[in-house]
């Protein structure tokens, strides 16, 4: 879990109106210092170290600006984020092999 | 400072309202624009360099000169041309950000040693970053809304976040804090280019071919400028073909 402050494993909760059968890991999140959004922001987004960087479950890398988008709730397919560093709506979506991966939504 | 609850459950409406106020933009650069000497950190130690390096870098920053230039003429007068207010704001406000990059740029020329800034661009400007300008100018002087965005915020914006990208792998510390200060302020000018394009698809999908036109006619100049500019750094090969992908991925994601 690299990337984020791991809370706990908690029944269910979905930001979608579907109701979901298996419950998500929530997760609490900490400051990691990004400071290109406005404060009250600043924990729901962190830098992107690279390739070798590896993103935790309830974490996404924004594709037009490659910051690292990030949730209190792991992610899943359907979901969707937004990256306010570069005022971007992205949605999770499942690729080959069931990988996440993300979709910019105009 | 108020609290809020999950970002990423505002309503997306809420959300795009939001990030281009000017209360946005000030909470955004507050922080990392503070305290700064020149566009940087003050305490970060200049280091001395060499003379081929100082020939390097002089042209280096010569051509972000052009192409920031360029930006900051272009925003000003695209906050005219804008459909909303929301869209004039966000202008106004990428037209401060490059009139910083703009004054950062002829400052660290000063400070290594450049005596005439002004003559020195004249004089090693890249022809492609010239032309770019012109072609840019063009557009916004003849109201080409849509046109000019995507020259400025997509093909522009592009080739500076990924010129100054690879410039930060190879460049010394003073210029790199700079850069990199710079590079936050182009994250926002590249997201709105690529969400207004996507727009003004949705709304007027028959505009897509002109744009495309456009993007034929001036990615090459971005490209070479680009290129050249990462190959007078010395910038690895490898690099300079993953971080061009950023503008082939964003014209991609357009459908262009």
């Amino acid at each position: 879990m690299s990337g984020s402050s791991h809370a706990a494993a908690e029944a269910g909760d979905s930001p979608g109106k579907i109701k979901e059968t298996k419950p998500r890991r929530r997760y609490e999140l900490d400051d990691r210092g990004f400071d290109e959004v406005p404060r009250k922001y600043r924990k729901y987004y962190r830098k992107w170290e690279g390739p070798d960087d590896e993103l935790a479950p309830n974490e996404a890398l924004c594709p037009v600006c490659k910051i690292v988008m990030r949730s209190v709730r792991e992610l899943r397919d359907g979901d969707q984020l937004y990256c306010m560093a570069c005022m971007t709506r992205v949605r999770i979506v499942s690729g080959e092999n069931g990988r996440l991966e993300t979709r910019v939504t105009y | 400072m108020s609290e809020v609850g999950e970002v990423h459950d505002l309503d997306p409406e809420v959300f795009e309202r939001e990030v281009r106020t000017f209360d946005h933009w000030f909470g955004a650069v507050q922080d990392y624009l503070s305290d700064l000497e020149h566009g940087h950190r003050a305490d970060i130690a200049s280091e001395e360099l060499a003379a081929d390096e100082v020939d390097r870098l002089t042209t280096a920053l010569c051509n972000y000169a052009v192409a920031e230039t360029a930006a900051l003429e272009a925003s000003s007068g695209l906050v005219r041309l804008a459909p909303n207010h929301a869209s004039k704001i966000f202008l106004a406000t990428q037209a401060v950000d490059e009139a910083r990059h703009v004054e950062v740029i002829l400052q660290r020329l000063e400070d290594i040693g450049v005596e005439d800034p002004a003559a020195e661009i004249e004089r090693r400007a890249n022809p492609a970053v010239r032309e770019f300008k012109n072609r840019l100018l063009y557009l916004v002087d003849s109201n080409q809304w849509d046109l000019a965005i995507f020259a400025q915020n997509v093909s522009l914006e592009a080739m500076e976040f990924s010129a100054f990208r690879a410039h930060a792998t190879v460049g010394d510390p003073v210029t790199c804090d700079m850069l990199e200060r710079m590079l936050r302020d182009e994250r926002r000018h590249l997201g709105f280019g690529e969400n207004e394009i996507a727009r003004c698809l949705r709304t007027d999908p028959s505009r897509g071919a002109q744009i495309a036109s456009v993007k034929n006619e001036l990615e090459s100049l971005a490209i070479n400028t680009f290129e050249y500019t990462a190959k007078e750094l010395e910038v690895e090969s490898d690099t300079i073909t993953k971080l061009g992908r950023d503008y082939r991925d964003a014209v991609e994601r357009l459908g262009l």
